[in-house]
This record gives structure tokens, C-alpha cells and sequence, in this order.
């Protein structure tokens, strides 16, 4: 965070303005209503702007890490293969009126894709060339949990510029220097004042005591690795439908699948990668029909272990920002936070329970 | 831009080779089409690379060449799904495109001075050929104690690699055993399961690794065998198989616990499978 | 009409007395049904195996998930090897469109009667969530009751009420089998309510509008009702008839679809799969519910359900005696679009 914050405003009647003139030089993504769903897509005024959203029904994820991607093309002319780029990652983008929650989750997909020997280079650079604008929660949701997993409703270490709705206007907090810089470029804006800062103060309090769960994840990675085996896998499996709706709603999943699909007749095609799960059992099934997660106890317990166990063992941080569009949108209700809870609460006798083979 | 981490390098198929009598395993050998390209793949035996065939996918096979044959890379695939039976329907000179290599290799620094137990059964002996040539090749020979090959087979018809095991045999630096499950006609080496076989040879576990590849049954058996011999958890190591995609421990499906087996795999000590979630 | 929140106490009440005395007397080992959901218009399928757990069971009309389909929990080896309920007697929450699911499963061989009995329940329709959901717009709810004959729909600082009869599913409107079909096979295994259809009526009314589009009206009528799908297949995993081993979108020797969310892989396997369930579908509205991005599944299901009714007229679930019209075959079947006229 930089130390000196210049707070400016702007009036939301001059949010046009700011689309039309002064970010003219970028692709601007933000909340709009699509077939019934909030989600992230281009704008270019703030006529279907919906800020005061919320959440977005499909994570802005979406915006450099689309459900389809394709990785490269290619065409076979006589002997040879020329290979085609499709990704436009020099493509300057915003993306508007982020959630704190949504933002974290960027930093935990930038850990992941570019942790260890390798860099996933097309994830990277479109996130590179991705500026951060976000937006305070006034109204968190009774499904909200970011404070459980370090997070807070308006967290904004995670974006380049933070807003704060007041009501008829926007606080505008640089955080970045490249969100400082591009404040310092639009000089139209007017500068905070005193009652402003205060007011932004008192909804992040309001805002903070809204939350109403209050998850205890002390030592959740310990209690989860050490209760591998445990029986409660059984129970919390049990109404799970194996179904992609968690993982594809959630902001820090970031599994693929990567498929060729080809052209026979013009002697071209492209391979593609598509957003793939733990929780379909053919993510891990072997061409010889060996499954090494093959009940649904395995997927289930994977999926809240990667986030839960796995990330903070590898990355010291908890996979997971408590977004809550997993618990509102399971189709059977299967709630992750009285699943941590529940183990989380084990007693020294249950944990002796474990699973029959 | 073309993402670099999932770009195949491009080769071409010099020769294919058949492995076994149901002809459903080949060797491939592919060139590079840039020289660059080969100069920059510097592998260790045990990694794997992802081989494409344009418009019907990837799979990671393990690399059966040794780094000590120099300009082209083996790999010995069995026709099993897409990947695999497009390549087996391919010729000389198609072109198969490579990433890679992948995979942590067997710990040849780890093993320098030590007696090596080179253990195989079935098909998944192709990273134990390119472990086996490397150790004998003449620059690395001394660096390593005795080096005993221990290869079993359903039947003669399927052995792999018959003219190097026929090379390997000659040789007085390295001794190796055959086994096949059953008698059969024709046969004058070892007859019974790979791990009796270990039982009878008795390799010492004295300054030893034992390197062990197999279908998981006999890999579960041969371990106990060894383990009854006296080698310690630390000192038998696995090469596993997992379905994957990416290779890079980005697409997250080969994930066993917090690892990757694309990553800190595919070869994993029997000491941290045994700290490791049952999940492989 | 009796105050809905009578009506749903006294089913609740209903369900609660037969599962008790079910497992008292030890007749199932197992209970499937619902019990209340960690927020407002959430609602979870539960297991009872104790006397003691069936507070849980409640009746509210937010019960949308077709329960039947935990009974064709895929017992593929290779694929999905779950821990098989096999011979598990079981104790089922019926609704009408869960019993009927119930019954077809069974001429389709998947499941044994012997096994299931069915607590019937004479269903008063489940809540439209999505229209609620969009007529609040971005306001929390904190409460949904019904009372007299209204939806009340709390929030921190709003109350609104809502008709019933109007914002229930569209298929609920429509829907003339509300409780297990009272038929003579099915006599031992329905405890509570049940239903008499022998002077059955179907109502298609959900679907005129969609009927009087020409074909290329249809055609993009659907394209833009399919868009947003991310492919994530709750539709599949909740339908109680979708128990194939391997979907035929994951075959990959041939690979006959594409997997992508693109329009035209999406099409295919949405349509397809439709076509599946042709003869089928009993109607449930489960795929509409469990959508994520609220496609309305359902439609093209019921505009296949009418083409079978017309045709075939065959009502999927209502009969334990018939044949299945797509999975009977005679040789003396009419082949005359597949065969080439002769000389």
C-alpha cells in the first residue's frame, strides 16, 4: 500500500465521463445484468452498470481466465505446421467495480500460475496488463465469510484503485503506483473530503460487523491433514451430486482441461483449454481405467483440502475468500462452512473414527 | 502471443520400432526440426515429455532414450486412447510435436556411489532403459557401484527393448536377470513374478537404491520384498503414472496431497508416497 | 385454499409421522428427504438413519431437487465407483414427479420396487426462486414464508408479498400429478398420500408461447435461452435418468461433441441430451432449479414430452404395466424411413 493516499471523488453522474474520456484507452469490464446473472463484460458507458450489485454470479475470473481459451491454432500447409497466436494478451483492460473477495482471488491465481519452474505466460502477462478497480461492500451477504479467511468488505490491498459508495458518490483511493498514476492523469476529479473519509470509515465498520458468520480456521490445514482418513468425509459427501457448480462459480479454482479439436477437411485446428474440476471423476481417470479418486468421498474431501490444507502447505495462504457463491449456489446446499466447522470441532474420540475401506 | 509453456516443439518421426508380438507397443524415435530446439532439451532419465499429434491431443510419456544418445529422443508408447493409437497410426517422418522434459528424474547425483537394483516389470520398463544406458555409458560407468537389472515379463513375447537387453547382457559391468511368469518354450532364463525373482537374487541393501517400475501389483510386492531384505523406505524409489494434462502442475489434475506428480514427481521415494494421501 | 403454512405443517407433520414409525418398525434402513437449508430459499437433502433425526424432515416449497436421483448414483466401475446403496431398503420423500421418476427408473430396470418405499406427499407446488430472486433485485433476503395464500419475502429494511399461484415454477402450474399415481403395483410401497390419474389430462400450457414461434424464431430462441451455459453439468448430475456410465459428451473415442462453452458444443449437448430423455423426463423442473446461470432447462424437455404424448401417447411414470415407446423394438415395427424403396 502506498503510504500517502490522495482520496479523490467522483459523482456517479460523471461515471460516463470517466468510461468515455478518460479510460478511453482501455477495455473496461464491469457488473452488468446478462440473461438474470450479474457478470464482468465490456462496457463502455454506465447506462447497465450495476455497482451497487451484490455479487457477480460468474466470478470476474472470467475476464483473463475464460471458461474457453485457446491456446494456439494451427494449420498444416504441405510438410509444415504454422502455428497461429488467438489470445490478445497485450490487451489493456480494467476491470471495474471488483469485490474484495473477487480481488484476492487474482492474487491467489497470480501465486499459483506463476509459483515454481514454471509460468503460465498467457495467464500472467493478461494479468500483468490488468488494472484492478474495486469496490467496497456495504451490504455483505449473510453467505459472505471473507473475514473468516483474512479477508475484510473492503479490503484493498488486492486492487489498484479502491471506491467506496456514498451514496450520490464514489471515494476514489489510489492504492498502486499504477493506479496512483492513472488518478494523478484524470484532473477533473475533485478531491476527498474529511466527512468523506469518515463515512467510508464508519460503512467499513457497519460493514464489517454485517458479517454474520464467524468461522474459526485456526489450524484448519493441521486439523484437515491430520483427519485425512476421518469417517465425517462419508457424511459430508453424502448429498454432493458431483457436479462442476462450485468450482466453475468460484473465484480461486483455476483447474483446466486441455483439448485439440481439428478440422480434417481444411487441414487445420487449435487446442483449447476449458475450466475442468476434481469433482468429475474423469479429471483423474487414467486411459486404463484406473481411477485414483474414484468415489465421490475422494473428490469431495480433494477439493476442500486443495483449498483448505493444500494451498496454505504450499503457498502459505488459505485457497479460499469467502465469497460464498459455493454455499448459495450448490444445488443441494452443501454448506463448506459447516463442513470446516464441523471439523474444526472434532472431538479426540471422533477423530478416531475414520473411514472403512 | 503463442503461450510459450504450452507450445510443442515440433520433430519428426526418423524410425518406429515394434516392442512386443501383439505389436500394440513401439519405440519412437523423433528428430527435432530445429537444432536449437534439441540443444535446449537437456534431460536426466526418468523425466517424460508431452507428445502431440496435432488435432487429437497430448499425453506425457516417459522418456526412454538416455542424454548419453545424442541426437534424437526415444519414446516407447502402447496404443491405449486417442493420443496413443493416432501415433501408432502414424509413419516415418510425420510430424509429432513435443514439450518438455518434465518431471523431477530419477536422483542420479543422489545415486552416484551407490550399488544400483534396477527393477522393471511389464511395460513400464522405458525410463529404467534410459536409467540403465545412462549408468553404463563409459563417462558416467565408474561413478556408480554394481548395477543389477532385474526385467519381468508375462511371456517372452512381451520383453521389451531385446536388442539392448541382448547388448546389456554382454556386458560384465552390470548383471541382468529375465523373468517371465510362466514357462515357455524356447526360454532359458528366470521363470516366476518379479518379486520371488528379487527374493532369489537377494540383492544386499547395503549402500543400495532400488529403482522400481511396474504395474501397481507388482510394485506392491517387489516393495515388501524389499523391504524384508533389509532396504529402508528411503532407499527404493518409485517412478508413478498419473493422468495429466499440462505437465507443468498448472492444469492441477495430477495432484496426489500438496504435490504434483509432473513436478515433484513422477519419481517419489517410498518414504514420502508413505507420508503422502492414498490417492495414485 | 387452506393457509399454505397449514398445509405445509400438516405435510411435514405427515412425513415426520411415517418416517418414525418406518424406522421404529425397521421396514427401511435409510430416509431421503428434505430438511432446511443454511439460508434463506436454500433447502437440503438430508439421510435419516435415526428415529431421533427425523426433526430434520420438514415439507416447505422450496423442495425442488428430484430425490429420486440419488437412487441411480452410478455404480459404473471403472468411472465412478461410489459405495453402493444396493439393497439398502429406503424410505423416499414423494412428491408426484418424484414418485413418477420412481416408477419409470423402475421399467427401465435400474432400480427394484422391492427396495423403495415411497412417503407420499400430494405436493402444493415449489417457489419460482429465480423470479423472486429477480423482482428483489440486488437486496438481500433474509426470509421467505408463505402465509394465507402469499409469498412473503423479507429483507433488512423491505417486505413484499407475492401470490402464490402465480410465482410457482411453470411447470408446477401445469402439473396434474402431485402425488404417487395410485396404481395397483405400487399399492405395498406408497405410505400417505397418493393420487387417482385414471382420468389424466396433461396441461402443456407452459409452453404455447414457445409453440407458436416459427422454426427459425425457435431456433434463435434457444440459442439465446442456452448462452450462458458454463457447462458445469448440475443439469446431468441432478436428473434422475441421466445414470450413463459415460456421458456421451465425455466419450472421447470418437469425440462426438465438443466440450467447450462455445454455442455450437453447447447446443449439442444440451438438445441431445434432451433427446435422451425423450419419453423420459417426468417433468421435475430439478435442472431448471440447480442451474447456476438459470437456464430454463426444462422447456425443450416439455416440448419433447408433448411430441411423445402425441405420438406415442405415452406419459413417462404413470404406468407399471406399459411398455417404454423408445425402448421397445418388434420386428414388425414400421421401418419405412430407414429402408430404400425396393427396384
Amino acid at each position: 500500500m502506498v503510504e500517502k493516499k490522495l482520496e479523490k471523488i467522483i459523482f456517479k453522474q460523471d461515471l460516463d465521463r470517466l468510461f468515455e474520456e478518460s479510460l478511453k484507452d482501455f477495455t473496461v469490464y464491469g457488473p452488468i445484468e446478462k440473461k438474470g446473472n450479474i457478470v464482468f463484460e465490456k462496457i463502455d458507458k454506465s447506462d447497465n452498470l450495476k455497482l451497487n450489485y451484490l455479487n457477480s454470479k460468474i466470478p470476474p475470473k472470467s475476464v483473463i481466465f475464460p471458461q474457453t481459451e485457446t491456446l494456439f491454432e494451427y494449420e498444416k500447409k504441405d510438410d509444415e505446421i504454422i502455428f497461429k497466436e488467438s489470445n490478445n494478451v497485450g490487451k489493456k483492460r480494467i476491470i471495474f467495480g471488483i469485490r474484495p473477495c473477487d480481488a484476492h482471488s487474482f492474487t491467489l491465481l497470480e501465486t499459483f500460475f506463476s509459483f515454481g519452474k514454471f509460468e503460465d505466460d498467457l495467464f500472467l502477462k493478461k494479468r500483468e496488463n490488468t488494472i484492478l478497480i474495486g469496490i467496497g461492500c456495504n451490504t455483505p451477504k449473510n453467505t459472505c465469510f471473507c473475514t473468516s479467511v483474512n479477508g475484510h468488505p473492503f479490503k484493498d490491498d488486492d486492487v489498484d484503485i479502491f471506491l467506496v459508495d456514498l451514496t450520490e458518490k464514489y471515494l476514489v483511493t489510489p492504492i498502486s503506483d499504477r493506479g496512483k498514476e492513472l488518478i494523478e492523469g484524470i484532473s477533473w476529479l475533485n478531491n476527498a473530503n474529511k466527512n468523506d473519509l469518515k463515512k467510508s470509515v464508519e460503512l467499513a465498520n457497519n460493514a464489517e460487523s454485517a458479517i454474520e458468520t464467524n468461522l474459526n480456521l485456526d489450524n484448519i490445514s493441521e486439523k484437515l491433514d491430520n483427519n485425512f482418513y476421518n469417517s465425517l468425509w462419508k457424511e459430508i459427501s453424502e448429498v454432493c451430486i458431483g457436479c462442476g457448480t462450485c468450482a466453475f462459480l468460484c473465484p480461486t479454482c483455476h483447474c483446466f482441461d486441455v483439448i485439440d479439436e481439428e478440422d480434417h477437411y481444411n487441414n487445420r485446428g487449435r487446442r483449447v483449454r476449458i475450466w475442468d474440476t476434481c469433482q468429475f471423476p474423469l479429471y483423474t481417470l487414467h486411459t486404463s481405467g484406473h481411477n485414483p479418486r474414484s468415489s465421490r468421498i475422494q473428490r469431495c474431501r480433494n477439493r476442500i483440502l486443495h483449498k483448505f490444507c493444500y494451498y496454505p502447505q504450499n503457498y502459505d495462504l488459505i485457497g479460499c475468500v469467502g465469497c460464498g457463491r459455493c454455499i448459495q449456489y450448490c444445488p443441494v446446499n452443501n454448506d463448506i462452512r459447516v463442513i470446516l466447522d464441523k471439523f474444526q470441532k472434532l472431538s479426540e474420540e471422533e477423530e478416531e473414527k475414520l473411514l472403512v475401506a | 502471443m503463442l503461450p510459450e509453456l504450452y507450445m510443442p516443439k515440433l520433430t519428426k518421426i526418423r524410425n518406429i520400432r515394434s516392442e512386443n508380438q501383439a505389436n500394440d507397443i513401439k519405440t519412437f524415435e523423433l528428430v527435432f526440426n530445429n537444432q536449437e530446439d534439441l540443444e535446449e532439451f537437456n534431460y536426466i532419465p526418468g523425466q517424460f515429455a508431452e507428445l502431440s499429434i496435432l488435432g487429437k491431443g497430448e499425453c506425457p510419456i516417459g522418456i526412454a532414450s538416455s542424454p548419453t544418445e545424442p541426437d534424437s529422443l526415444k519414446f516407447t508408447v502402447k496404443r491405449m486412447g486417442t493420443v496413443t493409437t493416432a501415433m501408432h497410426d502414424s509413419k516415418e517422418e510425420d510430424i509429432v510435436g513435443i514439450r518438455g522434459p518434465f518431471g523431477n528424474g530419477w536422483p542420479i547425483e543422489d545415486m552416484k556411489n551407490k550399488n544400483i537394483v534396477i527393477i522393471g516389470g511389464g511395460f513400464a520398463f522405458s525410463t529404467l532403459r534410459s536409467l540403465t544406458e545412462y549408468l553404463i555409458h563409459e563417462s558416467n560407468r565408474s561413478e556408480y557401484g554394481n548395477i543389477t537389472v532385474i526385467y519381468g515379463n508375462r511371456n517372452p513375447g512381451e520383453l521389451l527393448y531385446e536388442p539392448e537387453i541382448e547388448r546389456w547382457k554382454k556386458r560384465d559391468d552390470l548383471n541382468i536377470y529375465l523373468t517371465i511368469d510362466q514357462e515357455a518354450e524356447g526360454w532359458s532364463g528366470m521363470v516366476g513374478y518379479v518379486a520371488p525373482v528379487v527374493k532369489e537374487i537377494s540383492p544386499s541393501p547395503d549402500d543400495s537404491i532400488a529403482t522400481v517400475c511396474g504395474p501397481p501389483i507388482m510394485i506392491k510386492t517387489t516393495i515388501d520384498v524389499l523391504k524384508e531384505l533389509g532396504f529402508s523406505s528411503e532407499q527404493i524409489l518409485n517412478s508413478l503414472e498419473m493422468r495429466m494434462k499440462c505437465g507443468v502442475g498448472k492444469c492441477g489434475r495430477c495432484n496426489i496431497g500438496n504435490k504434483y506428480v509432473c513436478i515433484d514427481g513422477p519419481v517419489f521415494s517410498l518414504k514420502e508416497l508413505e507420508d503422502m494421501p492414498d490417492e495414485y | 385454499m387452506e393457509d399454505l403454512q397449514n398445509q405445509n405443517q400438516k405435510i411435514t407433520d405427515k412425513i415426520r409421522e411415517i418416517s418414525t414409525q418406518l424406522l421404529e418398525e425397521k421396514e427401511v434402513d435409510l430416509i431421503i428427504g428434505y430438511s432446511d437449508g443454511t439460508f434463506p430459499l436454500s433447502n437440503l437433502p438430508v439421510f435419516i438413519r435415526e428415529v431421533d433425526e427425523v426433526e430434520k424432515l420438514i415439507w416447505n416449497n422450496l423442495c425442488y431437487v428430484n430425490l429420486a436421483s440419488y437412487l441411480t448414483s452410478n455404480i459404473s466401475r471403472f468411472i465412478r465407483k461410489e459405495e453402493s446403496e444396493e439393497n439398502l431398503k429406503i424410505g423416499l420423500v414423494a412428491k408426484g414427479c418424484v414418485a413418477r421418476t420412481i416408477i419409470q427408473l423402475s421399467l427401465e430396470n435400474q432400480i427394484d420396487l422391492n427396495d423403495i418405499i415411497l412417503i407420499g406427499i400430494n405436493c402444493n407446488g415449489i417457489i419460482n426462486r429465480k423470479r423472486i430472486e429477480k423482482e428483489i433485485g440486488e437486496r438481500e433476503i433474509t426470509n421467505l414464508s408463505v402465509k394465507g395464500g402469499d409469498i412473503i419475502v423479507e429483507g433488512k429494511d423491505f417486505e413484499e408479498e407475492f401470490p402464490f399461484d402465480e410465482y410457482l415454477m411453470e411447470l408446477c402450474k401445469v402439473c396434474k400429478i402431485k402425488a404417487p399415481p395410485q396404481l395397483p403395483e405400487l399399492s405395498e410401497n406408497i405410505r400417505g398420500d397418493s393420487q387417482d390419474i385414471s382420468d389424466l389430462h396433461l396441461n402443456f400450457d407452459d409452453i404455447k408461447e414457445f409453440e407458436e414461434k416459427s422454426p427459425e424464431e425457435r431456433w434463435e430462441y434457444i440459442n439465446d435461452l442456452l448462452q450462458s451455459c458454463t457447462r458445469c453439468y448440475a443439469c446431468r448430475e441432478v436428473c434422475p435418468f441421466c445414470y450413463c456410465n459415460l456421458c456421451f459428451v465425455d466419450q472421447n473415442m470418437p469425440q462426438w461433441f465438443g466440450k467447450t462453452a462455445e454455442i455450437p458444443d453447447i447446443i449439442s449437448f444440451h438438445l441431445i441430451r434432451a433427446l435422451h430423455l425423450a419419453g423420459r423426463c417426468v417433468g421435475c423442473g430439478s435442472c431448471s432449479s440447480v442451474c447456476p446461470v438459470g437456464i430454463d432447462l426444462s422447456l425443450i424437455n416439455r416440448k419433447i414430452e408433448e411430441i411423445v404424448k402425441e405420438r406415442f401417447n405415452f406419459v413417462s411414470g404413470a404406468d407399471l404395466t406399459t411398455i417404454l415407446p423408445m425402448n421397445t423394438h418388434d420386428m414388425d415395427d414400421n421401418q419405412n424411413f430407414m429402408l430404400e424403396e425396393e427396384g
